[in-house]
């Protein structure tokens, strides 16, 4: 967001304008408190946070609506409100006060139910993948930064190789087999539980270069300060070097990052179930309900927005969050 | 042509099938009543038609041929048979064979055993020479030369009396490779007498002029013709087309022309073949999306598809775009010759009252609507096809409540004294409109006090079926007769004396075993006439019935589009409810 700057210089020159403000007002200022100030400021960010909480809280309230307080139920079948031919019979695909987000076509689920409980898993599978990204990306990119040498050496070519890895391809072709390893060596159930472990493992496996990259760079002039060479001196580990010394100062664009991977990972679960990999229909994802929708897609054409609009609600607030974030946490930050 | 009648049929086509196909019968001239149908006007001879084909034939060999669609419509076009199906939209009518090659369908004598058929004069090859009884038995001879001759039907080859080996197989190698004494002993069997040819069989074969009216394994072929694998593409017309270069590309198609040494007079052009095109466009494209493209363009009737019919049926997202407006009066929706069933397998679900409680309680109606509705399927009451001569309600299932009858499943149940949930696992050919469709019957065999899980399972589906001891519980299964006869249905699906074996129970998919069922289907086997066969099977249908050897689901049914130049567009049993070529012409 470019127009962080100049409310900046707005700021700057406010303070030169208020001859009579101490100076050490600003100084007291803490760099955490710089970036709270300057989020509060751009209101963009603070509507996509609120959504973001708002599909958080959702994702986490499914369940219970499920299974406890049994308000949605998103495998039972209404095919007394459908046609002889499929169709839901109410208008706008089914929409009413029992079925607000219409019915699924052909046999009449509740698209509500099945989008809302839908948002835990893919939120669960992002999650997860993106956690597994992050903690290799993290670690190699320390490890890399820090160590330097061969070590960076090594790690620089593993990340090049990873990118260089025709992903998506590959994770068709090894589907099979990776469905039968997973189940071999992780002991999973057949079915669902399998599909998703190997969702998560492949997304989370291909996923962490980016974060090694940005972290290796931020390790590189991290080495170079005084604290660092301090614990050094007292003969420090390289361990507590690693995790202690250098990790905490990197939350930022590990924050950043995490909230930038998440969108990518729910939209890679859309188009991974469109392929065929991943949570198979009846239990619901946001993936596999856009890729049965795209079927009624010009018969019933509400049945295919609802859960492509929420896919792109998801991927756009956590992209604006995490743009908002950068901003805030590091404004000279170059994009 | 009864175009207006076939739309009767796609409104209620549940239960008024019979009746408005009945009504339809044939060529009607009685005016449309200016509604402005064009194929309600008698075809025209002349013109062009298109004919879009979506898939690969896999030959052009009249004995190696086993597409129905390709049967039906080669009959109407190059090959003739001794006997033909007639081209009406009553499946009574074009169940029953008329003479084609021969002077009458044959006849019957020795309970069965023995079938003849005389030639009529004038019929000829398209080289001009005449079509011989020599050239019937040459026919005939080459199914049994299995090495050569493969793909096609091969029913003739354990009927026709030749020796047989210990284990049933013929000591008859075919043509290519027979000594003379072999050769001698096919030709007593099948025997010539000037025009006349004479079937001896092994065993009675009532229906054999039915046989091989729709099936080509006893079409005549000429011998000088006979290059064995090599003319698997040659085509050597004796019917009103024949096909430039006598070849078909099995990848491109071909273009069929008038054949001059054709003569209408030894036909009978109205009930057979109209012939009205002067040329057919045989146009083939096997891509993937071919189908769905050929009718995109003919729902938009542009220009270059207006003279075309295809082989390819509309696509679900398709049928609704065609239920309105101009496209609907080229829209044709048809019951076809599929008939989808489950079994129950009798090895795990032993008890008969808890195999009909699991039929009672299927939402039937909601199987359907999951499917994609009443365009899609309709319901069946019977495994036996509604076009197949001696379908008849199954009278276990007839009456049932297509919504499901939980409530007297339940009191089954209870009468089999079953304690708590019986656990059912479920196997189908897995997609998603199937896992929709199941999970439909699922939700009602639950309700019914069932606790199934739903098994969607690839490719090698019908490999797992046939294993004897599997852990499906029950299995859905699709099946098309081979000839419109009960025969073609009951004895290879329940028989299970050739299905069962130690390591398979083949196409008895339930290990179906019933002695008083068997003995029904050896007493139709060997039945005096066709009417006496088509009784001890409906009884032995109703036994299957008694005893939940399967439980009828859906017949499917075929949606077609055509362009908005072709006259005569209908289906009939005789073309399994593909586009009947006999009577489509084009307008000019």
């Amino acid at each position: 967001m470019s127009t962080t700057e100049p409310k900046l210089g707005a700021e700057a020159a406010g303070a030169a304008v208020d001859i009579a403000a101490p100076v050490t007002s600003v100084a007291s200022k803490s760099p955490m408190q710089l970036a709270m100030g300057r989020l509060r400021k751009d209101k963009l960010t603070l509507i996509s946070l609120a959504f973001v909480v708002f599909f958080i809280l959702a994702a986490l309230t499914a369940p219970l609506a499920v299974h406890v307080f049994n308000i949605i139920d998103p495998l039972k079948t209404n095919q007394d409100a459908l046609d002889s031919f499929g169709r839901p019979n109410a208008a706008w695909g089914g929409i009413s006060w029992s079925h607000p987000l219409g019915l699924e076509p052909s046999v009449g689920r509740d698209t509500l139910s099945r989008v809302w409980y839908g948002l835990t898993f893919s939120l669960l599978i992002a999650l997860s993948a993106t956690i597994i990204a992050m903690v290799l990306g993290v670690v190699l990119g320390i490890v890399s930064g820090a160590a330097g040498g061969w070590v960076d050496a090594i790690i620089g070519r593993i990340i090049d190789l990873t990118l260089a890895f025709p992903q998506t391809l590959m994770l068709l072709a090894l589907s099979t087999t990776g469905l039968i390893m997973v189940r071999t060596y992780l002991h999973t159930p057949a079915g669902n539980v399998t599909a998703a472990v190997y969702v998560v493992i492949v997304l989370g496996a291909f996923g962490w270069t980016s974060i090694a990259r940005i972290v290796r760079g931020q390790v590189l002039s991290l080495r170079e300060r005084e604290f660092v060479h301090a614990a050094q001196m007292m003969g420090a580990s390289r361990t507590r070097i690693y995790f202690r010394e250098i990790l905490p100062n990197l939350w930022a664009p590990i924050l950043v990052s995490f909230t930038l991977m998440m969108p990518a990972f729910v939209s890679a679960e859309a188009a991974l179930s469109f392929l065929g990999v991943g949570i198979a229909a009846p239990t619901p994802t946001l993936g596999n309900i856009l890729t049965d929708s795209v079927r009624y897609a010009d018969i019933v054409a509400t049945y295919f927005f609802v859960p492509a609009i929420v896919i792109a609600a998801i991927v756009v607030s956590f992209n604006l969050l995490g743009d908002g974030l950068r901003d805030a946490l590091d404004p000279k930050s170059d994009r | 042509m009864g175009k207006k009648l076939k739309r009767v049929v796609a409104a209620s086509a549940a239960t008024a099938l019979g009746l408005a196909l009945a009504a339809c019968g044939g060529d009607s001239n009685d005016g449309d009543g200016g509604s402005g149908n064009n194929n309600a006007e008698p075809g025209q001879a002349g013109g062009e038609l298109n004919y879009l084909q979506h898939f690969l034939f896999e030959a052009a060999d009249p004995q190696r041929i086993y597409y129905g669609v390709q049967l039906a419509n080669w009959r109407r076009t190059v090959y003739r048979g001794l006997t033909a199906f007639p081209m009406s939209e009553d499946p009574k009518v074009s169940n029953t064979p008329v003479a084609d090659l021969a002077t009458d369908t044959g006849t019957m004598t020795d309970g069965g055993k023995t079938w003849a058929f005389t030639l009529k004069d004038g019929v000829k090859w398209e080289d001009g020479s005449d079509i011989t009884c020599e050239d019937v038995q040459y026919g005939a001879s080459r199914p049994f030369a299995n090495d050569v001759i493969t793909g096609g039907p091969n029913y003739t080859l354990s009927y026709i009396d030749v020796p047989q080996k210990a284990d049933g197989t013929s000591t008859y190698p075919g043509p290519y490779k027979a000594t003379p004494e072999q050769q001698k002993q096919f030709e007593d069997a099948v025997s010539c007498d000037g025009k006349t040819i004479t079937f001896r069989f092994n065993k009675p074969w009532v229906d054999f002029n039915a046989a091989i009216a729709g099936l080509m394994m006893v079409d005549p072929y000429k011998k000088s013709a006979d290059k064995g694998d090599k003319s698997k593409w040659n085509v050597l017309s004796n019917g009103p087309y024949k096909f430039v270069g006598g070849k078909f590309d099995q990848a491109k198609g071909g273009t069929l022309v008038r054949n001059e040494n054709y003569d209408p007079a030894t036909d009978d052009p109205e009930q057979l073949r109209l012939a009205l095109p002067d040329q057919i466009n045989w146009k083939v494209n096997d891509s993937d999306t071919a189908g769905e493209t050929f009718n995109d363009q003919l729902i938009e009737d542009s220009p270059d598809v207006q003279n075309a019919i295809t082989t390819a049926r509309l696509a679900p997202q398709q049928l609704l775009k065609v239920q309105s407006g101009e496209p609907k009066e080229r829209y044709t929706n048809v019951v076809s010759p599929y008939t989808d069933y489950l079994v129950v397998n009798a090895k795990t679900v032993t008890d008969p009252k808890v195999r009909r409680a699991i039929g009672l309680s299927a939402d039937i109606n909601g199987f359907i609507k999951a499917l994609g509705g009443e365009l899609v399927s309709e319901p069946a009451d019977s495994i036996i096809n509604p076009g197949v001569t001696g379908y008849k309600p199954n009278p276990a299932w007839a009456d049932r409540n297509l919504d499901g009858d939980i409530e007297a499943a339940k009191a089954l149940l209870q009468e089999a004294g079953v304690n708590g949930k019986v656990k059912l696992k479920v196997a189908y050919q897995k997609s998603p409109t199937y896992d929709k469709a199941f999970s439909v019957l699922q939700e009602s065999w639950n309700k019914a006090g069932f606790d199934v899980t739903l098994d969607g399972q690839g490719a090698t589906y019908y490999d797992v079926l046939a294993s004897p001891d599997k852990d499906i519980d029950i299995a859905w299964a699709g099946w098309g007769a081979d000839w419109p006869s009960v025969m073609t249905v009951l004895p290879p699906l329940f028989d299970s004396r050739p299905n069962i074996s130690a390591t398979s129970c083949n196409n008895d998919y339930g290990c179906y075993e019933s002695d008083a069922f068997n003995k029904l289907i050896d007493e139709a086997a060997n039945a005096a006439s066709v009417e006496e066969q088509i009784a001890k099977l409906q009884e032995a249908d109703a036994l299957l019935g008694e005893d939940v050897g399967y439980i009828p689901l859906d017949n499917q049914k075929f949606n077609w589009m055509h362009g908005s130049k072709v006259t005569g567009f209908t289906t009939t049993a005789a073309s399994s409810s593909y586009p009947e070529l006999g009577l489509i012409g084009v307008k000019q």
